[in-house]
């Protein structure tokens, strides 16, 4: 008896980690300029966040198929697992879970297709609690109970450099109203249950990185703390001198995957953390 | 249609014919792609839906075009699975299903007859239902339930499935055009559902198919009238096209886009025509002499509703920048909503209250206090009870602290005495949250900004050890007077020193209506070169005597 966790590249959980966990990642498609590749595969991030200010078409995203699901949870079943958990971006916010379900539909062993309610490491946390309970050979549905409770633990925040992308990807009925700003202003996102939140805004940005610190202090303890960014990995690194709690001194850093990136543009600055 | 007809006309589809009218489909689909990426408003879909349908169409395609299985049933089964596999985000996901479910119910049909035709679009329907978390009305999920319905009726006149194909594309048609009557955010965007239309062009294009019709020509592209703007426009302002001019209209007769495009192209460019609930809106640049003629030709094909015309060249050449002719888009407030009154002293200012949120706007300021009266004016229609006043001005405070007085409302007063601290305290309006916190947020953010404001001396005088002289330009930090200078260079410079800029991140500039465009830009830059590490923006706030406001954080 032995269960597989399967994730989608939105997770943004770092390639060892991910080994070092046997997590598995199905990546998401991108088009960018009529060209479809294949998240984290065959295009740099670095190289993304540089392009993304230059194209006069915003790139588009697309969920994996749920036949490439389907073939992924045959490959995982031929290598002797018996079930599967499966856990995914936020089914408001993108298809990805749905095509996981109908797949999951077509199998007689136990697959578990879970909706995260969120993206990025609020995401990552998920599997990562999970896949970590499986290598202690938990229980399946102790394992699905950690879920639930990281989900409900789970903060996600954001500063976004600009409305643009995030009005732009059109997913954010707020941000449609905020578009006709004459000012630049620059908003404070959070994600929960699956949806994107306003949570202030800001006009200089060091305002507005003082407010996520801010909001990470307030939080209390934790259990888990990530710090992502769009292709402002210096920013990134001061934000963690700067507001790394004690008991998680050396926090992720990741840069974004860009299926989120083209929704946020470049030099924005978030975290994701867990309370203890 | 009589019995005898109907059993004459019992034809059937076999599987090479299938393939063309699956290609045809196809062909159709690509050739209006555009269009019906350009209908994409729904908030969750991934990507675009045109070319996600497109993709997942030619995926599932690709699996039988070169296949030698006549069996219809077998060849559906293929067709099924390469969408599938290849299936593209939520649209690709669903219009998968219906495949899928279509082959479920043509399973044992060697050839498609009309009862066949009839069972796979109810099988197509089920199966697409299923394959949602949430089902939603007003979308592709709809259309195909339409056409399953007008597929089940029409078999009581007809089991020839060719006609079969004619009368589910026409319901197609029919509930498309119904979406924005089930779902509120096509109404608001002015489009029909993206997905429903995708897989109404689908089978419209068998029908072209079955009836000749070339599948290939590119349709005159028509967007929705929410995306015809002036903004754009603006942009794209060339020279010898100086009038810009829209025109809103009912046509008399069905509009011919080809020779509607074909006659304006005589007339001008950027040529734009929208339509949504029967209104068509007609967008061109013409040059001045032509300004009437897309006026006038138009009137030929119908009735005008409205007509706006504007002169380009005036717009990009503004001293101020503004576009008088537009008026204010102030937030429209519900029962449950916060409303906040802002005072303003200027046009620009007012422009950028209104961008961020203000439910109403008074003008005045250092010259102009407006009275008790006016401020609570502009609030006791608002429809809602819960009311924020940013003053903006010390001598407006007592007037807005009496109008919360005399309002039956509950109104905070929040204590901005400059415009920089009425502008920070707009950046925490955040719409979901309680009027009490709301107020404490802003009442902190307005102490986190430094106010500048540059305006000359009109007589002599001493104030806080200063020494000021008619026609100088005097600098005010916070409200206190910090220097008397002969040029309006050193008066800013003081100011910036003293509010300790250098020690900051963001120098906004808001010039007045006594500076041109050009010199505050030249300011700017003098500006930007003084202080090379601060990021320095220059906006017009349009307020009388000040040529500068500044605001610092």
């Amino acid at each position: 008896m032995s269960t597989a966790i399967v994730t989608d590249s939105t997770s943004d959980i770092p390639s060892d980690l991910r080994e070092e966990l046997s997590i598995f990642q199905i990546p998401v498609d991108l088009t960018l300029e009529d060209k479809t590749y294949l998240d984290g595969f065959d295009l740099s991030r670095n190289d993304f966040y540089t392009r993304l200010p230059t194209l006069k078409k915003l790139p588009t995203t697309a969920a994996p198929s749920s036949g490439r699901f389907q073939r992924l949870y045959e490959q995982i079943f031929d290598e002797g697992y018996t079930n599967i958990i499966s856990i995914h971006a936020a089914s408001a916010l993108s298809g990805i879970y749905n095509a996981a379900r109908l797949a999951s539909l077509e199998f007689e062993q136990i697959i578990k297709v879970i909706d995260s309610e969120q993206l990025s490491l609020g995401l990552g946390f998920q599997a990562i609690q999970a896949a970590k309970m499986v290598q202690q050979k938990l229980p399946l549905n102790e394992i699905l109970n950690a879920i639930q409770s990281v989900k409900t633990k789970v903060h996600v925040f954001a500063l976004l450099d600009t409305f643009e992308y995030i009005h732009r990807s059109g997913r954010v009925s707020w941000a449609k109203a905020r578009l006709g700003s004459l000012l630049n202003i620059k908003p404070i996102v959070e994600l929960k249950n699956g949806q994107v939140y306003n949570r202030g805004l800001a006009r200089a940005r060091s305002k507005g990185i003082q407010f996520l610190g801010e909001t990470i202090r307030k939080l209390g303890t934790l259990e888990y703390l990530s710090v992502m960014h769009t292709n402002a990995l210096e920013t990134g690194k001061r934000f963690i001198e700067e507001f790394s709690p004690l008991e998680i001194p050396e926090p992720l850093l990741v840069n974004v995957t860009t299926i989120i990136g083209t929704h946020v543009g470049p030099n924005g600055i978030g975290f994701a953390a867990v309370v203890k | 249609m009589s019995e005898e007809q109907s059993v004459t006309n019992n034809k059937s589809i076999d599987g090479v014919q299938y393939k063309e009218l699956m290609n045809a489909g196809l062909t159709w689909l690509q050739t209006n792609q555009e269009s019906v990426n350009a209908l994409n408003v729904f908030p969750v879909p991934d990507g675009d839906t045109g070319t996600n349908m497109v993709l997942t169409l030619q995926a599932a395609y690709n699996e039988i075009s070169n296949s030698s299985e006549k069996s219809v049933g077998a060849l559906a089964e293929k067709l099924a699975h390469g969408a599938l596999m290849g299936a593209r985000g939520n649209s690709g996901v669903i219009l998968s299903q219906i495949w899928r479910g279509f082959s479920k119910g043509l399973e044992k049909c060697e050839t498609i007859s009309g009862k066949c035709l009839v069972e796979g679009l109810k099988q197509a329907r089920d199966t697409a239902y299923k394959g949602v978390v949430r089902p939603v009305e007003g979308t592709i999920l709809t259309v195909c339930k339409d056409m399953a319905i007008a597929a089940e009726n029409s078999l009581n006149d007809t089991e020839d499935p060719y006609q079969i194909l004619r009368i589910i594309t026409d319901a197609a048609q029919v509930s498309v055009e119904y979406t924005p009557e089930l779902l509120d955010v096509l109404k608001e965007a002015g489009v029909v559902d993206a997905g429903g239309k995708g897989l109404m062009h689908i089978f419209e294009g068998m029908v072209r198919f079955i009836d000749g019709e070339p599948l290939d020509i590119e349709p005159v592209h028509v967007q929705p009238l929410s995306v015809i703007g002036q903004q754009e426009a603006l942009n794209s302002a060339e020279p010898g096209q100086d009038y810009e001019v829209i025109v809103d209209f009912q046509p008399d007769q069905p509009l011919v886009l080809e020779n509607y495009y074909e006659d304006l192209e005589k007339i001008g460019t950027s040529i734009q025509v929208g339509e949504g609930d029967g209104i068509y809106r007609m967008h061109i640049h013409v040059p001045t002499e032509k300004r009437y003629e897309p006026i006038d030709y138009t009137m030929t094909l119908g009735t005008i509703t409205k007509v706006h015309i504007e002169n380009l060249m005036i717009q990009v050449d503004s001293p101020t920048g503004a576009q008088p002719e537009e008026p204010l888009k102030l937030a429209k407030v519900g029962p449950d909503d916060l409303g906040v009154v802002t005072i303003s002293p200027g046009s620009g200012f007012s422009r950028i209250f209104a961008s961020l949120g203000a439910a109403a706007i008074v003008e005045g300021g250092q010259t102009m206090n407006p009275s008790t009266q006016e401020i609570l004016a502009a609030f006791e229609d608002l429809p809602t009870d819960k009311i924020i006043i940013l003053p903006n001005n010390k001598n407006i405070m007592m007037a807005a602290k009496s109008a919360a007085e005399v309002s039956v409302k509950q109104v905070e007063v929040i204590p901005s005495v400059t415009v920089p601290q009425g502008l920070a305290a707009m950046l925490r309006l955040i719409p979901g949250q309680e009027i009490t916190d709301v107020a404490k947020d802003m009442n902190s953010a307005i102490n986190d900004i430094e106010s500048g404001e540059i305006t000359t001396a009109v007589r002599d005088v001493e104030i806080d050890g200063i020494d000021v002289k008619e026609g100088e330009i005097i600098s005010l930090h916070n409200g206190k007077l910090v220097g008397s200078n002969k040029s309006l260079e050193d008066g800013c410079l003081i100011f910036l020193e003293k509010a300790k800029a250098e020690d900051l991140e963001l120098i906004t500039m808001f010039h007045g209506e006594n500076i041109s465009r050009e010199a505050a830009e030249k300011m700017t830059e003098f500006i930007q070169e003084k202080y090379p590490d601060q990021e320095v923006e220059l906006q017009y706030g349009g307020q009388p005597h000040y040529q500068f406001i500044f605001s610092i954080e």
